[in-house]
């Protein structure tokens, strides 16, 4: 029976093609733009991950204590943090290692080519901290930090803009009028989430950092550290220890704030994972807008066919056909317009949203959400708009049906 | 005569609708008869005297308000819409003035649609189909749809689909209303042709020549019998 039923409701709307397909047609970019917004959210929220992925998630990053005045949150607030810190932080158990960065913006100079570059001071083990690798020739070492020499790493993006085909190992390259011989290059990382380049970097020792781009103004203190975790796990109870640790270094006393914060990267990547998944279902709740759209059309077209096709019913009764044969039919109809629709736009939605990763360079996955959304849609839908018209075409009375005009 | 089985027999057969507002209307009035297998029977009467009100009564449409309605033995007058749907599709076969065909499908697919509510294959839906086309004259044409052929046609092929489910009995409401005199008597033959195999009939009328046909009339004047006998021998 449910065959039959099928069949004659197919038959139905196939003999209005044109009327089928606008009224389809709305569903098709309902359930399109969902997925496509789906897709989108995803795709933010991998590129989030990756961004993470590329500097580590077992890290916690130390800064100085937020400046805060009347319950308003300031900036950075003075240095705290020194090197021997960072220094006796590596100690500390369940640490790999750990790291600072000494920032300056400077312009990379290399014969006629310049370039505005962010540069660190750091030490070695900040290629671990922050997931570096060389492409070529060497890092610094521990020795070079303590002479303070001149060496420099630099990042993809200063190799090409200021050296562009050559080899750029063993060159001296000019920052602030000073000469620094380039040791080793980075391995590219690609934009980060907010599209900065982390590829437009130099490191060299903190030392020469501070004794040639910084001047010499609390030479101790580092602007951010970093300590390595051995793992995910231990993230909490490492970072309970640097808390004693430093402010035990620090002398606060009992009740003092701390004069530093502390940041756990797996905190933050869940944070902005969070983030990432409303983003997504702001978006696809706004899509899903067109989708009620689509799904007032189809109620709309089925009311138009069940008055149009009016004397129909009231023959099909006559000829003795059941009520509820009738209603299932007209219920068909609708699924069977929201269930192409669903499928279209799910197919649509899928190749729009991959030509758009294409377009814009980004991977975009294939998600299993796309095929669960259109398959509720379809069936959901379909019943929503198509329940009124059915149940109006059920209760025609055969006699008024068949006096219709 | 009466050695025939009775198909249809009303008791004091009443109808009143009742309209919004609290109005009501008498329609029919304790109409009394009965019907044979094989017979032939013209329902005559004014305009607005009762007549649809009692076909549609008589083909399980409606509901009568009072009075006992007895098809084939079963009583019918206090069924539920179910049931009703179901003595219709097995039953009955009916024949409208305006055909009531579905435009967009085949010739074949509208004489065998009341079998789908039967349960019955697609195969022999379409197999019944064309045999009872033969027997409207049709052969030939049960892939066309209606609309390529002619008024006398399509009515041609109503009554192939009123036959279809081999009903006890086929109700024809101005079955000539809208064909002009000459395809009218090719209908008419039809009928009589159907009827001398067997096939009880009972149509709806104002024409004095298409009543010719039938042997039976019954006439009705404000919702009562007013002549139930020989048609030839009815003198107005
Ligand atoms: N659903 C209804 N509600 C109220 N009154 C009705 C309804 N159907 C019919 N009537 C009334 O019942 C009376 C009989 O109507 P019916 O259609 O049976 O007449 P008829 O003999 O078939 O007339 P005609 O020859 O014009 O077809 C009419 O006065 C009509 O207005
Ligand atoms: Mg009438």
């Amino acid at each position: 029976m449910i065959y039959q039923i099928l069949r004659e409701a197919w038959i139905s709307i196939s003999a209005y093609k044109l009327r089928t397909f606008l009224t389809m047609l709305g569903i098709v970019i309902g359930v399109a733009s969902v997925v496509l917004m789906v897709a989108a959210g995803q795709t933010v929220s991998n590129e989030i991950t990756k961004t993470f992925d590329s500097m580590g998630t077992n890290l916690i990053i130390l800064a100085p204590a937020e400046t805060v005045s009347g319950g308003v949150r300031g900036g950075r607030g003075r240095p705290s943090i020194t090197f021997k810190d960072v220094e006796a932080l590596k100690s500390l158990k369940d640490v790999e290692t750990t790291s600072y960065v000494v920032n300056a913006a400077v312009q990379a100079v290399y014969g006629s080519n310049n370039y505005g570059v962010s540069v660190y001071g750091t030490n070695p083990d900040y290629l671990a901290v922050g997931n570096w690798e060389i492409e070529s020739g060497m890092a610094f070492t521990e020795k070079d930090v303590k002479a303070g020499k001149p060496y420099i790493i630099i990042g993809q993006t200063i190799v090409d803009e200021l050296f562009g085909l050559q080899n750029p190992i063993g060159k001296v390259l000019r920052l602030k009028g000073q000469p620094f011989t380039v040791i080793g290059t980075l391995k590219a990382k690609g934009d980060n989430l907010m599209g900065q380049d982390q590829d437009n970097i130099i490191m060299m020792p903190v030392t020469t950092l501070r004794q040639r781009l910084r001047g010499s103004n609390r030479p101790q203190y580092t602007d951010i550290a970093f300590v390595k975790v051995t793992q995910e796990d231990k993230m909490e109870s490492v970072s309970k220890r640097i808390e004693y640790l430093l402010r035990a270094r620090h002398y606060l006393k009992e009740g003092a704030p701390n004069d530093f914060s502390i940041h756990l990267m797996t905190e933050m990547v869940e944070k902005v994972q969070n983030v990432g998944f409303i983003l997504s279902l702001l978006l696809s709740s706004i899509a899903s807008i067109s989708l009620v759209v689509g799904s007032i059309g189809i109620m709309n077209m089925m009311l138009v066919s069940v008055s149009e096709r009016t004397r129909e019913i009231g023959t099909r009764k006559a000829l003795g056909a059941p009520n509820r044969w009738i209603m299932f039919q007209f219920l068909m109809e609708s699924i069977i317009i929201s269930f192409m629709g669903s499928f279209i736009g799910m197919i649509l939605g899928v190749i729009l949203s991959q030509i758009a990763g294409k377009m814009l360079d980004k991977q975009v996955p294939i998600s299993l959400w796309s095929v669960v959304i259109s398959a509720s849609v379809a069936i959901f839908v379909g019943v929503v708009s198509g329940i009124m018209p059915a149940r109006k075409a059920m209760k025609l009375d055969p006699i008024e049906a068949l006096r219709y005009q | 005569m009466s050695e025939k089985p009775i198909v249809i027999e009303v008791k004091d057969l009443c109808k009143t609708y009742y309209m919004e507002g609290g109005a009501s209307q008498v329609v029919l009035k304790h109409i009394n008869f009965k019907i044979y297998e094989g017979e032939f029977v013209a329902i005559m009467g004014h305009s607005g005297s009762g007549k649809s009100t009692l076909m549609n009564t008589l083909g399980c449409l409606d509901r009568p308000t009072s009075g006992e309605y007895f098809l084939a033995g079963e009583s019918v007058a206090k069924r539920t819409d179910k049931e009703l749907a179901i003595i219709r599709g097995q039953k009955i076969g009916f024949v409208f003035q305006n055909f009531n065909l579905m435009m967009k499908r085949s010739i074949v697919d509208n004489v065998s649609m009341p079998l789908i509510y039967q349960g019955v294959s697609e195969n022999e839906r379409r197999e019944r189909a064309l045999e009872m086309l033969k027997i409207v004259g049709l052969e030939g044409y049960g892939d066309r749809p209606p609309s390529q052929i002619s008024g006398g046609m399509q009515q041609r092929v109503a009554i192939a689909r009123a036959l279809i489910n081999h009903p006890k009995i086929i109700f024809a409401d101005e079955p000539t209303g809208n064909l002009d005199s000459i395809t009218s008597d090719e209908i008419m033959n039809l009928f009589t042709e159907l009827n001398k195999k067997g096939i009880t009939i009972v149509l709806v009328t104002h024409e004095d020549d298409v009543a010719d046909y039938a042997k039976r009339m019954i006439k009705i004047s404000d919702g009562r019998v007013e002549y139930d006998g020989l048609r030839k021998e009815y003198h107005a």
